[in-house]
């Protein structure tokens, strides 16, 4: 091995032992008692898994009958939540998305608007819509239902779907098409029949992206739901600012949040640039 | 009669690519532009919910919100900290990104074991990303404990206690998490460039810093832009760690953003109009840039 090759190799674990360092002490907090919380050594000296099955578990003390801190709600309804809304928003950001990305790419439909007001949406912090949204779902009774949250983040996400499936649709060759209406078929049957089953991988792969990132979505649900809709994120949150410290919860409840993420995320792992980028970069 | 004509012209083949459009317009004038419009309302009048006054009916005031935020020091300096915060992390991100992208040009062993792991940071929820950071710069953490005992001694740092080091660690948690983007997006760039260019350059006698001054970084230079772009936008609306790590602001204000002072403002404090009016300047801001940096995103009207 050159010099060059051991330089690259010493670089590369600082930048691995940077990007794991986090995760491992978060594993490593996740396993351990209550007692060994504030103790430096990494390994624990009693592995536990309670603090995972307290997180199910709402009628045990979180930190133990050792600690006796504070009692929070079991996770489960919020994981499911989490299921429903981020799954249901993400099927309709795909449809809906299909349809709006086929609009333009195939009729030139909705102009050059359409393309530029989603990608304005994109670029607006989402902090900046609170109070309307706020105003407005309150209005309409729409506060902790799971219909807000998933129209709202259909709406959000429905940029991503329409930016990434268009750039599937723009790559099949509209002579295809074209062939299929020319036999008599209607427009719609050319949509399912020919361009839907082209593009599915993309459209598996941007389902996913778009479930990734409802999935992950903090603020909005912070703010419209109060405890029948809440998701995950909030409810890692509320573990995180509870009075009574319960360190080793915490961490379970962010490392099980990742679980699905990291999943899925190595499945799309290509195509995550694409997701940011709106398809710039191959 | 009307349903007729209705089913008439959405039979018509020329209307198919408007009946295609109709979901999205409608999804989102539904959550996105009534909202919009409600928001701009609400920015002249003084809605406070305590009030017991419904919103449509509060008096209309004017200009005066707007005044009041132009003249609010705390949301001025908002704005300067998350600008700050951009001009940081950016840059920051972009030169480990490209580091760590020269690393990875070539063949080595083990070079699949580490792209994946170097990719990590991104499949980890942001929320998660700020409590990871919490807990590793508690007071008896292990960056206190592990890293910097054998330096100071038994002597801990409070973190998040002062207002340099609380900005400091958001500014660590973000590279953390957003090095990873840029690293592959560069990387993708980089490994796009011909091999017979670099080849020819070689026989010409460029050395390897020639060959990245001259041919690499020039040719993914749209590339570079790009991701500048988009990373100095998503870097402006840090909201979810910053939350998780102080607080949304803590210590004091001393990390507080301009979304973060949006929230407070309109969940603690409940002023929902000034929020409004100070959310409106904020979209103004960035829909003028999005105007000036959507040329290089290349968005052709088509």
């Amino acid at each position: 091995m050159s010099y060059k090759q051991i330089f690259r190799y010493i670089l590369l674990i600082i930048v691995a032992l940077w990007t794991l360092g986090p995760v491992v002490w978060m594993i490593s907090l996740s396993l351990k008692p209550p007692t060994e919380w504030y103790s430096a050594n990494i390994i624990p000296k009693n592995l536990i898994l309670d603090n995972y099955i307290n997180l199910f578990n709402s009628s045990v003390p979180i930190g133990g009958t050792y600690f006796m801190t504070s009692i929070a709600e079991a996770i489960t309804v919020p994981y499911i939540n989490s299921l429903i809304v981020a799954s249901t928003s993400t099927i309709f950001a795909i449809l809906v998305g299909f349809c709006t990305a086929y609009g333009v790419s195939r009729y030139r439909a909705g102009g050059t608007f359409t393309l530029f007001f989603t990608l304005l949406t994109r670029m607006l912090p989402g902090a900046t819509f609170v109070a309307p949204l706020l105003v407005y779902y309150s209005t309409f009774k729409l506060i902790d239902t799971h219909i807000a949250l998933i129209l709202l983040y259909t709406a959000v996400t429905l940029t991503y779907a329409i930016w990434i499936l268009k750039g599937y649709i723009d790559e099949i060759p509209p002579e295809w098409e074209e062939a299929a209406l020319l036999e008599g078929a209607a427009p719609w049957t050319v949509i399912t029949h020919v361009t839907f089953p082209l593009i599915r991988g993309g459209i598996l792969a941007s389902a996913l992206f778009i479930f990734i990132l409802n999935w992950t979505e903090f603020l909005f649900a912070l703010v419209l739901s109060v405890t029948k809709a809440i998701t995950l994120p909030v409810q890692i949150s509320l573990y995180a600012s509870a009075v009574g410290r319960m360190y080793g919860s915490q961490a379970a409840c962010g490392l099980i949040a990742t679980i699905p993420m990291v999943i899925l995320g190595y499945t799309i792992q290509r195509y995550l640039v694409t997701g940011f980028t709106f398809g710039r970069v191959r | 009669m009307v349903f007729k004509k209705i089913i008439d012209w959405l039979r018509q083949p020329k209307n198919f690519g408007k009946i295609l459009m109709m979901p999205s317009s409608f999804i989102l004038n539904l959550v996105l532009i009534i909202p919009f419009s409600i928001l701009i309302y609400l920015s002249f009048t003084n809605y406070i919910p305590a009030r017991g006054i419904e919103w449509w009916r509060s008096d209309i005031v004017g200009l005066t919100n707007f005044i009041k935020v132009i003249g609010d020091e705390r949301f001025l300096w908002a704005l300067l900290r998350t600008i700050i915060f951009v001009f940081t992390v950016v840059p920051i991100e972009f030169l480990l990104g490209l580091g760590i992208a020269l690393l990875f040009l070539g063949n080595f062993k083990g070079k699949k074991i580490f792209t994946s792991i170097i990719l990590y940071p991104m499949m980890v929820p942001w929320i998660t990303v700020g409590l990871a950071f919490h807990l590793l710069f508690l007071d008896f953490g292990p960056i206190n404990s592990i890293l910097l005992k054998p330096i100071f001694g038994e002597a801990t740092i409070s973190w998040f206690r002062d207002p340099l080091l609380a900005f400091l660690t958001v500014i660590l948690a973000d590279v953390w998490q957003w090095t990873p983007l840029m690293f592959l997006i560069l990387y993708s760039g980089l490994v796009a460039v011909p091999e017979r260019l670099i080849e020819a350059a070689k026989v010409l006698g460029a050395s390897e810093t020639q060959i990245l001054r001259r041919i690499r970084l020039p040719l993914i230079k749209p590339l570079i832009i790009v991701a500048l772009i988009i990373r100095s936008l998503e870097a402006f609306k840090v909201f979810d760690t910053i939350f998780i790590m102080t607080g949304a602001g803590g210590p004091g204000t001393a990390t507080e953003t301009i979304s973060c002072y949006i929230y407070k403002l309109s969940i603690q404090y409940s002023n929902l109009s000034y929020a409004s009016a100070a959310s409106l300047i904020i979209m103004i801001m960035i829909a003028l840039v999005t105007r000036v940096a959507i040329k290089p995103l290349a968005v052709k009207p088509e």
